[in-house]
């Protein structure tokens, strides 16, 4: 049974559609600059709550931010799709700060003044961005929410795949998302891994990861609800798999055995070598300690024959839960146009590896890329998407 | 899939108790969490450090591992519906009292929702397959549905578990359950899960399914049953939790001869508690003879339902 990528929606701070996504991917513009509201390098979704919630005529005060750049990105994929009885369709999300914007809101006015309004008090748990958006675009029953913290994209991807491969849905809408909130901009600054400047993925004198945010949602379908909707399939999703690091709960190992064991396991999975995998998207955040990890995996799995490869955090930023389905829906992209995509900000080799990423978005044959995202827990998960 | 051991930590006498069920009374106001004594289990330095939602789950899946003689389990899955929260509530106090200061970063490490997963996969050593679903009411039994798409795949053994945290000043769980008292609990349920046994009786999850934003309770249970070929005549025990009385009327039009138990009486309210539903039917069905199938059904929000179905295996020859 193949699994069949027909729609991308994608948020992030380089554009509010998949198409202003990728134009700027071709320009070469980051999205990442000084925030006036943090003071800090962030990659911001250009539209306010306020805006998104007028956009789909919401109450401004009830929804979080997951849920709003959710259903921006969520929308997009859907397009005009409806739920069809003929068609078990599903919905699987993924996000790691979910209402925490919300809930900091409240604790923090609670801390300030005794006064706060239990309407605050709401219980803003993963699930509940996940179902308001199901909810908008008519999706009901198997509807869920994995929160892995960084790879969590990826983990929803290939969720809503593995439930196709077991018969349980036809089609399912799969993504994930990750606003901005103070927890996790003061969560990344107590570890020292935030660059004042612009991140530098792969570079020897990389400094650290720039916060980002966005969602991005793709809809698979199988053939038997292809013949139903017509939709056309862009590519399809062949590889993936989740194995674990087992080093340390925030740091990789420098050996990279959690990637290289799910990079080989992905393409087994879906039967490649090596030599047919085109491009990949890195999860290369910027810091030191990932971007030598991959790169040890990167050697571990393929040796002096590495593909093409890229960081588009450098654009994005890094936006944790939302990371891996932005970057499967850039990976949709680089195989519809045939490109790969750019690494912003790199200047020196690493030494330890002397691994180069591509600087420039150029034609290539692309039949298959892969692209990692990595996660606290050492939760480590690659996913392979191939031209059809 | 064969439950091949199960272990709870809770507000009632659960862990290492076996025959719990038949003695459980109602959960009052002025209960607290049973912890047993971790010291056996959990290093000093890391009791100090770990919360209490990430002590009772390492002790409920040590537990478990040992019960069913497993070292590496092939896949480790945890549905938890607001993770780690204490260590988020104390990683926000931390935030507003430092000001631009510096923040040490520990309770922001174990903040995220994978924290229980990813320390069990540090502890063990474990490779595999490790995910977490939070999904609220149903974060357990997308675990659970997980881990039958692991033995699918070829798999032979699953870690599947369940934890939440009482935590009342981050959030108002009222807000979303409608309930007139709720008595809420922590708890942390872990299971191990086979392919195959080697005993001569087990207990067989033979299905178990969500529905998010179900409009007909009903018709979504019958469907269940239907598609899973059970015949509600051979359904000994109905074991429920709702929100509103609408759950148990339903219910006694659809099992009008069947013993139907609360749960959450007995557990508490927690976003998970239905993992503490199916230990304790594991338990019933080890036992109580008369107790042959159990069919959980969780409504704990009302446009939510889980659905468990356990039965107990007699193997011939």
């Amino acid at each position: 049974m193949k699994i069949y990528i027909t729609g991308i929606g994608d948020v992030s701070a380089i554009g509010l559609n998949a198409e202003e996504n990728f134009n700027s991917l071709q320009a070469g513009i980051s999205g990442i600059k000084k925030s006036a509201q943090h003071g800090i390098m962030l990659g911001e979704v250009a539209l306010s709550n306020q805006e998104i919630c007028e956009l789909f005529k919401l109450p401004a005060y009830d929804y979080s931010r997951s849920t709003l750049l959710g259903l921006l990105a969520a929308k997009e994929a859907w397009k005009e799709n409806t739920s069809i009885k003929e068609i078990k369709t599903g919905m699987i999300s993924a996000t790691s700060i979910g209402g925490l914007d919300k809930m900091e809101q409240y604790h923090f006015d609670s801390l300030n003044t005794a006064s706060t309004t239990s309407r605050n008090k709401m219980v803003h748990d993963n699930g509940r961005s996940t179902e308001k958006i199901a909810e908008t675009m008519g999706i009901s029953g198997m509807i869920g929410t994995i929160s892995t913290a960084c790879s969590s994209g990826a983990n929803s991807i290939m969720h809503g795949a593995r439930l196709m491969k077991a018969k349980k849905l036809d089609r399912v809408l799969v993504g994930g998302i990750d606003p901005l909130a103070i927890f996790n901009i003061k969560g990344f600054g107590s570890l020292n891994i935030l660059d004042p400047t612009h991140c530098k993925p792969f570079d020897d004198n990389r400094k650290g990861l720039n916060l980002g945010e966005g969602a991005a949602f793709l809809l698979l379908e199988n053939e038997h609800s292809l013949s139903i909707t017509k939709n056309e399939a862009l590519c399809a999703l062949t590889g993936w798999n989740n194995s674990t690091d087992a080093f340390h709960q925030t740091a990789s190992s420098t050996t990279g055995i959690g990637a290289t064991i799910t990079m080989k396991k992905a393409l087994e999975q879906a039967n490649l070598s090596t030599s047919d995998i085109d491009y990949i998207n890195a999860h290369g955040t910027g810091t030191g300690n990932n971007d030598l990890s991959e790169s040890s995996a990167f050697i571990n799995v393929f040796g002096d024959r590495m593909p093409a490869f890229s960081s588009t955090k450098s654009f994005t930023g890094h936006t944790l839960a939302a990371a891996g389905a932005i970057e499967a829906a850039y990976c949709v992209h680089s195989i519809i146009a045939q490109k790969r995509l750019p690494n912003l900000f790199y200047k020196t080799a690493m030494k330890e590896t002397g691994l180069v990423p591509e600087t420039e978005y150029s034609s290539a044959r692309i039949r298959n890329v892969l692209t990692n995202s990595f996660g606290f827990g050492g939760n480590c998960s690659s996913l392979i998407f191939s031209q059809l | 899939m064969y439950i091949t051991s199960s272990s709870t930590i809770s507000y009632q006498p659960t862990f290492k108790n076996k025959g719990f069920s038949a003695r459980l009374t109602a959960l009052q106001q002025n209960g607290a969490l049973m912890e047993p004594d971790y010291s056996e289990n959990i290093a000093p330095m890391d009791r100090r450090r770990m919360s209490a939602g990430m002590k009772m789950s390492i002790c409920c899946m040590l537990d478990c591992l040992a019960q069913s003689m497993i070292t590496q389990p092939e896949a480790i899955i945890v549905g938890t519906a607001m993770g780690c929260s204490l260590n988020t509530k104390i990683f926000l106090e931390k935030i507003h009292s430092a000001g631009d200061g510096l923040i040490a970063p520990t309770s922001f490490i174990s903040s995220t929702h994978n924290t229980i997963a990813g320390q069990i996969s540090l502890l063990l050593k474990n490779h595999a397959y490790n995910n977490t679903h939070t999904h609220n009411s149903l974060s357990f039994e997308h675990a659970l549905i997980d881990a039958s798409l692991c033995l699918n795949e070829g798999c032979t053994s699953a870690l599947v578990g369940a934890a939440d945290e009482f935590e009342n000043d981050l959030y108002n769980m009222n807000e979303r359950l409608n309930l007139p008292q709720i008595v809420e609990a922590s708890g942390a349920s872990f299971f191990t899960i086979q392919s195959k046994i080697n005993t001569a009786s087990a207990i067989i999850l033979k299905a178990v399914d969500v529905c998010v934003l179900a409009t007909d309770l009903q018709e979504t249970t019958l469907n269940f049953l239907e598609s899973n070929q059970i015949n509600i005549h051979s359904i000994d025990l109905v074991l429920f939790s709702q929100s509103t009385n609408h759950t148990s009327e339903i219910l006694e039009r659809i099992f009008p001869h069947q013993q139907k138990i609360n749960y959450q009486n007995l557990s508490g309210t927690y976003f998970t508690n239905s993992a503490f539903a199916l230990h304790f039917a594991c338990d019933m069905l080890e036992q109580n003879k008369a107790v042959k199938s159990v069919l959980i059904l969780n409504n704990l929000i009302p446009e939510n339902l889980g659905l468990m179905y356990i039965q107990k295996e007699e193997i011939v020859g």
